[in-house]
């Protein structure tokens, strides 16, 4: 049995179905995705709620990391990959031809499940994003940095070594530090694709706290493996199973009283 | 229940393991000692040429007479020795342990003056006072009786028994200059009554009688100083020099009507006196020796339109010099000081060899054996023969690598020319331009296919769609299976004249080809979308293929109109003419192009598997930041890559240094030094395939050759070792996890 362990302080809780635009950070409208022939995704929609934390959970291949990946565009690098039905952000389809993919990624951050600073300082690494938009002036570099590496609770392990080589950081903080990096450029939305899959549980447990500062910034989505986190950090969870979203309420009812079948042989651990 | 675990492995796995690791550790050991055995078999050969001289006193032969020496020397083998002295007597001594005794040749004459020509025409003349000269010569036959050899010396008058009248006067001749060649000879002399005099005799082999004929001129030498010191003939009996004291006059005696006092020059040192002057072997220099010891190299320079004695170099010999021995065949000389010693000399090398005491006192006369290798000095008393070690004098540190004034040359410079017909030659041995030949092909090789090569390669690894890659990057590396021999033979047949005939094409081509790139690009990134989503991405590149089809076409095309509108209908004559550029056909340019297009799949191979195998999540996480693909590229992917894209132009660079083939058979092999596009190079590795088949074993210029091959290792080890620090540093900064 797995023991759950919810935050007890959570808001009322939200009506998934009927969110207004202001309560919306993302919407998610009768997506398919074909990786060449075969189908990963099946008519999913769904809103994400805006400042929240929202989890994809499911077992392995499920489609969850796919339309993660969807939300900025990552798929566009998958050569086979064929979309359709709509993502919209701000009610503007993200797949739209007029659509910038530089730009709506400077929107959404992502995080990878393994950490990937570039081969840079620290410090490169954080400002990466912003020197991208062309920002030179150092004392606005300066200042992101240090708000960023603090947002991402990494400040006072290495503001004496900034301009040292990212990789003498430890798996831990090389995640907190890509995080850091993608919340430098100030993003509406923040992907998380596993971000501690890689790590050990006490960096795990540093990054899911820092999960729990980041909402209140940014709209969070994660996709995990691990059922506990989801209930730790999240407010919402949508559970997938062979590419179709099977079932998305709010983390307490959805894993104290889910009202599907295959999401209870989940949670309770009979597949996964 | 209990179970018997066995913690031993099984033996013929542990056998396996084992083998495989003394069996890849004895490779990589072998590999080793292979470089370093190659390594220490080129400094074996290359170390004799750094050697010093050394001497080693081997017999002393005590003199009766008293007379003065005209010439001593040595046959050959070092077996026999001879001395020709004042008395008109010519006297053989066996240097062997055999101590055979040989009958002395006198003439039937009472000597009043005498001469002897250079060592290696090894005649001496006695003069009369009857005004006839007669001309003395010692042979050596060598006949091997019980297979042994045997040396018998007998003496030749190759001028005849009689004499040849000199003065036609008769009057008694008081001083004598004596130069012979094949069947000439000519002898300058001062009479008793103060006439110079000089007289030139050619024999001419009658077609019926098979007998020599003789013809002689005579004529007065104008002008001569009051007293004479020295008077020396150039072995091709075209000057005549006649030393004063510390004045040099010098006349063109070239044709007998026509002798011309041509310049006076003052040739001491300053503030000493001049003892003795000699020519050089291959008679364009003088050597002078001063009381002071210093010794002086002179010979004539075009300066100003006009040929003028030129002091080149001096050499310090530390006390007076009694007298000049030089060799017969290289550029060294021996002087023997007023102290006793002897010290050896090369001119070409720059330096002393050796200084060595003579046992026996004062020593008045020194003279080479013809292959260098003994040198015979003539004490108070005695003769005193000592071997010679002194294999390569012409190669020193500073003749490898620095300028050098050679003989002839108008200023000092670095110069390769390894050979000529000549014996007398003097060997120009420098590294230099070679070493620059490889440079400037590396360098031009480099430059045209380092930005190709790269370019595709990040193209290819990094924006080509991957069935495209998969048929693009093979062909490409099978470019390098290609021969180079087929390159080379490519360039310099097919390539060459083509470059040479359209000039203006091909650099039309290099201009235009870049820009109708760029300009093609932009034109399809203006397209309308719909043209364009027609093309599968990353199969956009296959657009170019008529484009560069076109503009080589068109390039080639417009090239008689532009040559006919730029450059005045010939593009070769205007280089030449016009910009006073020198154009050879097998030029920098096409080696550039042949080599580059051989280093091209070499740098191509490893810097696309570098940019390719950047892992796709740092690409991925910086696309994730917003970058766009480019931005990406440059900030990330290219960053990762570099050590991999710096090994990949260093291996290039070593192959362009290394290579052979093109070079050899692309340039003219010229050792110029000049940046100049439009001239050829010689490299070292062309340099050694070239001449390393003509050159003797042993030589000199054997030696030097081996020591090209070394260099060319040296650079390549350092481009190796240089690169791979460089490496190590990137990839520790750049490498990612």
């Amino acid at each position: 049995m797995i023991t759950l362990n919810t935050d007890n302080n959570r808001e009322t809780v939200l009506d998934l179905a009927n969110l207004s635009a202001e309560q919306t950070a993302l919407e998610v409208k009768n997506l398919d995705l074909y990786y060449g022939s075969k189908q990963a995704l099946f008519d999913v929609s769904m809103k994400v709620p805006k400042g929240q934390v929202t989890a994809f959970i499911g077992p392995s291949g499920c489609g969850k990391s796919t339309l993660l990946r969807c939300i900025n565009r990552m798929n566009d690098l998958v050569d086979i990959c064929r979309i359709d039905g709509e993502i919209q952000l701000h009610g503007q389809n993200i797949y739209d031809k007029s659509v910038d993919v530089a730009a709506l990624r400077r929107n959404v951050g992502m995080v990878f499940q393994r950490p990937n600073p570039f081969p840079k300082s620290i410090y490169e690494n954080v400002v990466y994003g912003l020197r991208l938009q062309g920002i030179k002036d150092r004392r606005v570099l300066d200042e992101a940095v240090e708000r960023s590496l603090r947002g991402a609770a990494l400040w006072d392990e290495v503001k004496d070594r900034l301009h040292e080589n990212a990789f003498g950081l430890s798996g831990g903080q090389q995640q907190r530090l890509v995080i850091a990096r993608a919340i430098a450029i100030e993003p509406e939305v923040l992907l998380l694709d596993e971000p501690t899959s890689a790590l050990d549980p006490i960096s795990t447990l540093t990054i899911e706290e820092l999960i729990n500062d980041l909402k209140s910034r940014y709209t969070v989505v994660i996709v995990t493996h691990n059922m506990q986190q989801a209930a730790r950090v999240s407010d919402q969870t949508a559970f997938m199973y062979m590419g179709n979203l099977i079932e998305y309420a709010d983390t307490n009812t959805l894993f104290t009283t889910p009202s599907e079948k295959q999401t209870e042989d989940y949670i309770t651990g009979r597949y996964g | 229940m209990t179970q018997s675990v066995s913690f031993k492995s099984s033996g013929q796995r542990l056998l396996m393991d084992k083998l495989a690791r003394y069996g890849v550790s004895a490779g990589g050991v072998l590999v080793l000692i292979a470089l370093l055995l190659i390594f220490f078999y080129l400094l074996w050969v290359v170390a004799p040429v750094f050697y010093g001289a050394s001497v080693k006193h081997k017999q002393s032969i005590p003199l009766v007479d008293n007379h003065a020496t005209v010439m001593i020397g040595v046959e050959e083998q070092n077996e026999i020795a001879y001395r020709f002295n004042m008395g008109g007597e010519l006297r053989f001594f066996d240097l062997t342990e055999e101590q055979r005794f040989f009958p002395a040749h006198q003439l039937p004459i009472r000597v009043t003056a005498a001469d002897r020509t250079v060592p290696s025409r090894g005649m001496a003349a006695y003069a009369d006072s009857f005004g006839r000269v007669y001309v003395m010569a010692p042979k050596f036959k060598v006949t091997y009786p019980n297979d042994q050899r045997l040396i018998t010396p007998t003496v030749e008058y190759p001028f005849g028994e009689e004499g040849v009248m000199v003065d036609p006067e008769g009057k008694g001749i008081r001083q004598l200059a004596f130069e012979a060649g094949e069947g000439e000879m000519a002898v300058a002399v001062i009479t008793t009554d103060g006439r110079a005099l000089l007289t030139r005799l050619e024999g001419e082999v009658n077609m019926f009688t098979d007998e020599v004929e003789w013809s002689s001129d005579n004529a007065v030498i104008p002008g001569l100083p009051a007293f004479v010191d020295q008077m020396l003939i150039t072995p091709d009996l075209r000057r005549l020099f006649v030393r004063s004291g510390n004045r040099l006059s010098t006349y063109d005696i070239s044709s007998i009507g026509r002798i011309r006092l041509m310049s006076v020059d003052s040739i001491n040192y300053q503030d000493a006196n001049v003892t003795d002057v000699a020519l050089l072997t291959g008679a364009s220099s003088l050597i002078v020796a001063n009381d002071n010891g210093k010794i002086t190299q002179w010979f004539e320079v075009a300066k100003d339109g006009k040929r003028q004695f030129t002091q080149i170099r001096e050499f310090d010999a530390e006390s007076s010099v009694n007298e000049i021995a030089v060799e017969y065949f290289r550029k060294g000389f021996a002087v023997a000081t007023d102290d006793g010693y002897m010290e050896l000399f090369h001119t070409t090398g720059g330096s002393r060899l050796l200084k060595e005491k003579v046992d026996e006192g004062n020593t008045y006369t020194l003279a080479f054996s013809p292959r260098a290798n003994g040198l015979i000095a003539q004490t108070g008393n005695s003769l005193e023969f000592y071997k010679v070690s002194n294999e390569h004098p012409e190669v020193t540190w500073s003749a490898l690598w620095q300028k050098v004034w050679y003989e002839g040359y108008p200023e000092p410079q670095f110069v390769w020319q390894s050979t000529s017909a000549s014996d007398e030659f003097e060997p120009k041995l420098s590294l230099v331009p070679i070493s620059f030949g490889t440079v400037k092909a590396a360098f031009y090789a480099m430059l045209f296919a380092v930005p190709i090569a790269l370019a595709g390669a990040v193209y290819t690894a990094y924006f080509m769609s991957a069935p495209l890659r998969k048929i693009v990057k093979p062909t490409v590396e099978i470019m390098e299976a290609l021969p180079t021999v087929i390159l080379g033979f490519l360039a310099g047949l097919w390539l060459a004249p083509l470059i040479e005939d359209n000039l203006p094409g091909v650099i039309a081509t290099m201009i235009l080809l870049p820009t109708g790139f760029i300009a093609a690009a932009y034109g399809w990134s203006k397209m309308p979308k719909a043209i364009r989503q027609s093309v599968p991405e990353g199969w956009d590149v296959m657009l170019l293929i008529p484009v560069v089809l076109f503009l080589g076409w068109f390039s080639f095309a417009i090239s008689p109109t532009l040559e006919l509108w730029m450059f005045g209908g010939d593009a070769r004559l205007f280089i030449t003419n016009e910009l006073g550029i020198s154009f050879d056909q097998r030029n920098s340019l096409v080696v550039g192009l042949a080599m580059g297009f051989a280093v091209i799949p070499t740098i191509y191979s490893i810097a696309e598997d570098a940019v390719f195998s950047v892992p796709k999540h740092l690409s991925n996480g910086s696309l994730a930041l917003g970058a766009t693909p480019w931005q990406t590229l440059t900030k990330v992917v290219l960053l990762t890559a570099s050590p991999g894209i710096f090994s990949a132009v260093m291996m290039g660079l070593g192959r362009a240094v290394g290579e052979t083939m093109i070079v050899l058979m692309a340039t003219g092999n010229t050792p110029v030094m000049d940046w100049s596009i439009f001239q050829g190079m010689r490299t070292l590795s062309a340099n050694i395939a070239v001449e390393m088949p003509e050159s003797e074993v042993g030589s000199s210029h054997y030696r030097v050759l081996f020591l090209a091959a070394f260099v060319l290792f040296v650079f390549t080890f350092v481009f190796n070792t240089v690169a791979e620090f460089v490496r190590q540093r990137l990839r520790e900064k750049y490498s990612s996890l």
